[in-house]
């Protein structure tokens, strides 16, 4: 069956069975290209398409999905979401709504990607990778140079009529080099994306990555102890997607946010507002409704320092009788809804990064944190990472620091905002950051 | 799952793009995914992988695409996809016609699933988490518990146009923990996770009890416990996860992968030391029942127990169909993936480092000021620099060869090839733990492992 008859196979079968049953389903294709020395190394073509069922029970939801679309698969697929219902504890806000119609986002379908030749495509790839290769006469070896496009349809609909659908497209570029002197290797990489081709300069991503890793080399030890701190904008956009799910509304009902209790409270220093913005224009993560098909919308989480809301989705905002935000969310049709992020950000303040560390004597400036996975604890905010920075001395960048580590609280680390910098960037995932200086972070060298 | 007319013509049509070889890789897996909240059934859910990805090499270079649609004609679409993409040279080769012969190899299963965990009820396994939340719940400040269990059962088929045919059932089966203590001031929390490639019988006895009051331990202790201080110390590692580091921080080192494109500080070392006498290591795929075993990879190749490292001397790579291709290096049945969506990469299995001659006791005796890291969380590695962190779960300082009071929130930084090199001690308490290692063919079931072993030297990410 495609995509369309399965969708209302489904849905038909359960209005015909008397169930209350939200359909999700996915279809794309993607086209991703790695190239090593001067060559096609990799090349990935592919199409997928799943579709994932939640059943309402007895105010109890069951799920499941299917890959497999004949008609045997799909009528199971529905008969285990409702079996898989009555197992589960009911909630007691469960529901299924025809949602108020979704807003206009723009730019989700850049009409210039789908006309573009495999050709150019490995063309691109083969640049990026040659670029970064013959950039400087250090680089060692280009372990990552890729090229990536795609594009997806999301549709969503339930037993209550609800029924929509949207279209997006992506291209991505990544160069990662392996830089190296003095028996001294580093590598930094750099990530460019976009919904038109035509905005993806290989070059340009190339020799920012180049940049990056020889910027690190000759570096010396990081002295232990706590100093003033500069995050560079990319490294606050990890810190925030490491840290966004505490203002999940789930993670604070399941007891898993620091930040229960704490709304209109001052959480943070008075520089500091953080959004989510599904209806971002050009946004990675923009889109007109979430998984649950409910419309999406601006959010402030932050504002000066205050905590002002949390991020919702249908059933976290029922129970303590608020409306959806639009944060529902599932790992595609596999996953359980749960409530992300989107396009999550911190606002920008004023001037340059540069500005913020001339007025340092003695600090750090971070530019890259790596095993947030395992090493940053959204449950309490701790965390202690492997970083990569440059040591500041009387109000300038002196030089690169050996591989050391950064420790301490995010609620703490966003108390300790004295400065937010001009220059909101949005990188990889959706996370937007801007360069901020911290009044004290705790570093671990030599 | 396919007839072998078909495979055959998916194959050929796959190659005519002039490409030297094609792979026809395809499963159809059943999953369940279960989870309770302090006890209460918070998600049930499941469901059917199904697809099939289509490999074919050009000399070394890897074109792969995947689909959903497993009709003949759905893959035949991509085979005839894949023939023209390439360079897109739009070359036909029209040799090769006619069937190709295969040579079924049915693997002989190292372990005989006796509760197979799809074919179980729900319920069944309810009860099992059931138990054990009773064994983390209100113990000492423990006040929020999860508790997850993932089962599945992957049916898959394997093909290529060197006439190999080769099929398998995987089923796996994992309990996993995770309790939180609060003191009103302090939150911390604690994790276990077994897991086999076994059914429910893996649960008999007091599993599903020793794993909930384990994640309450360690939440329990780390609860109250300062920060660890940050700078250069010794440090001794706990057994089974903390394995962790090895894998990190030289396992991956010792993929093809990395070792392919030079960008493995090991790529040159083969026979040489790059570890102490007391270091020897092993990738072992042929562990009856365990988490990372495979019967046979998904290239089809059958596993086996690879000594990497033996007394200090690099031994062996992990190494699949295309790394022998580029580094001529024996394949060592490690070409895995997550599913139908990756092409196979080479990865580890269950990797350890074996027993040494020391003791826990006599490794923390050595020390007068450093580390105990009882207990590890994940980390990261690159690949070309060999650079790694990883989290202490559970830690205690160390003074005066005595284990003294627990810390919290430490990193440990490093770099893998020369940690090797500091290895000093290995106890005799080999043991292993379960994860699931991301890299490049996606996110598979491993086996980490150790003894306790003693660093003289890394650098620890504290606060204070």
């Amino acid at each position: 069956m495609n995509f369309e008859n399965a969708r209302s196979f489904v849905l038909e079968l359960a209005i015909s069975r008397g169930a209350s049953v939200e359909v999700y389903a996915m279809s794309r294709a993607s086209t991703g290209i790695k190239a090593f020395e001067g060559e096609v190394s990799e090349f990935k073509l592919s199409k997928q398409m799943g579709l994932g069922v939640r059943a309402l029970v007895n105010q109890a939801w069951g799920y499941s999905f299917t890959e497999n679309f004949s008609e045997a698969a799909l009528t199971r697929c529905l008969e285990m979401a409702l079996s898989n219902a009555e197992l589960v504890e009911p909630v007691g806000h469960a529901v299924i709504g025809a949602w108020a119609e979704p807003p206009h986002v723009g730019d989700l379908y850049g009409e210039g990607l789908s006309g573009v030749s495999i050709e150019r495509k490995v063309q691109q790839a083969v640049t990026l990778e040659a670029t970064t290769r013959s950039a400087d006469p250090r680089v060692k070896t280009v372990p990552y140079a890729i090229y990536s496009d795609g594009e997806s349809q999301t549709a969503v609909a339930n037993t209550a009529g609800l029924d929509r659908s949207y279209k997006e497209n992506f291209a991505y570029q990544f160069a990662g080099p392996l830089v190296s002197e003095n028996g001294q290797n580093k590598s930094a990489f750099e990530f460019k994306f976009s919904r038109e081709f035509e905005q993806l300069d290989p070059n340009q991503t190339a020799l920012e990555a180049v940049r990056k890793s020889l910027a690190m080399l000759g570096g010396l030890p990081a002295p232990s102890g706590t100093y003033p701190v500069v995050i560079d904008r990319d490294c606050m956009g990890t810190f925030l997607g490491t840290f966004a799910g505490m203002f999940s509304a789930k993670q604070v009902q399941d007891g898993k946010s620091p930040l229960v209790g704490k709304l209109e409270q001052s959480i943070g220093s008075s520089v500091v507002s953080l959004l989510d913005d599904a209806t971002r224009t050009g946004g990675i993560d923009s889109r007109p409704f979430d998984s649950e098909g409910y419309p999406s919308q601006k959010l402030v989480l932050l504002e000066r320092g205050v905590l002002k809301n949390f991020m919702h989705n249908c059933e976290t905002a029922a129970k303590v009788g608020l409306q959806s935000t639009g944060h529902g969310s599932r790992y595609g049709y596999r996953g359980t809804v749960g409530v992300s992020p989107t396009n999550f950000y911190i606002e920008p303040g004023v001037g340059t990064q540069q500005d913020l560390i001339s007025s340092i004597d003695q600090g750090v400036l971070l530019t890259a944190v790596h095993g947030y996975h395992a090493g940053a604890n959204p449950i309490n905010g701790d965390f202690s990472l492997q970083a990569d920075g440059f040591w500041i001395q009387n109000g300038k960048v002196a030089h690169p620091l050996e591989v050391f580590t950064v420790a301490g609280n995010f609620l703490e680390l966003l108390q300790n905002i004295e400065a937010v910098a001009d220059d909101l960037e949005f990188k990889m995932g959706g996370i937007g950051g801007s360069s901020v200086r911290v009044k004290s972070l705790n570093i671990g060298g030599q | 799952m396919l007839n072998p007319e078909t495979v055959s013509k998916v194959l050929q049509t796959a190659k005519s793009g002039g490409a030297d070889w094609s792979e026809l890789f395809i499963e159809d897996t059943i999953t369940s995914s279960l989870r309770t909240l302090n006890g209460v059934v918070k998600d049930a859910t499941g469901g059917n992988e199904y697809g099939a990805g289509i490999r074919v090499l050009y000399g070394t270079k890897v074109v792969y695409a995947y689909t959903n649609d497993c009709s003949e004609q759905g893959l035949l679409e991509i085979a005839q996809a894949i023939a023209k993409a390439y360079g897109s040279s739009g070359v036909t080769d029209a040799a090769g016609r006619g069937g190709l012969d295969f040579r079924v190899s049915t693997p002989a299963p190292m372990y005989a699933v006796k509760h197979h965990p799809i074919q179980t009820g729900q319920r069944e396994k309810l009860e099992l988490m059931k138990r054990a939340h009773a064994a983390a719940w209100g113990v000492g400040a423990v006040k929020t518990v999860d508790v997850m269990f993932l089962d599945y059962a992957q049916k898959m088929l394997v093909a290529n146009s060197d006439g190999l045919w080769a099929e398998d059932e995987r089923i796996r089966s994992r309990l996993y923990v995770n309790a939180i203590a609060d003191d009103g001031s302090n939150r911390a929390t604690g994790t276990a996770g077994p897991g086999a490639s076994m059914g429910l019988e893996f649960f008999d006895g007091n599993l599903p009890e020793q794993t909930g009051a384990e994640a309450a331990r360690i939440a329990n202790a780390m609860v109250g416990a300062g920060y660890a201080p940050a700078g250069k110390t010794p440090v001794v590692i706990g057994n089974a996860f903390g394995g962790v580091i090895f894998h990190e921080a030289c396992g991956h080192i010792l993929e093809t992968t990395a070792v392919e494109k030079n960008a493995s500080v090991f790529s040159d070392k083969m026979n040489q030391r790059i570890a102490g006498d007391c270091v020897s290591a092993v990738d072992d795929g042929t562990i009856p029942g365990a988490w990372g075993s495979i019967n046979i990879d998904d290239e089809g190749m059958p596993s086996e127990r690879t000594v990497l490292i033996e007394n200090g001397i690099l031994k062996s790579f992990m190494v699949d169909y295309v790394g022998e291709l580029k580094t001529g290096f024996p394949r060592t049945g490690s070409g895995r993936r997550q599913n139908y969506t990756f092409a196979p990469a080479s990865r580890m299995r269950n990797t350890f480092i074996l027993e040494g001659r020391d003791t826990p006791e006599s490794l923390i005796k050595q020390i007068s000021y450093g580390l105990y890291a009882k207990t590890m969380g994940g980390g990261s590695v690159s690949p070309g620099t060999g650079d790694y962190n990883f989290t202490v779960v559970e830690g205690y300082m160390i003074r005066n060869g005595e284990i003294c009071e627990p810390v919290r929130g430490a990193a440990l930084v490093g770099n893998g090839a020369e940690d090797l090199m500091n290895i000093t001690g290995v106890a005799g308490d080999l043991a292993r733990g379960q994860g699931n290692c991301g890299s490049v063919s996606g996110s598979i079931p491993t086996d980490v492992g150790q003894p306790h072993i003693l660093i003289s030297e890394i650098t620890v990410g504290g606060r204070s």
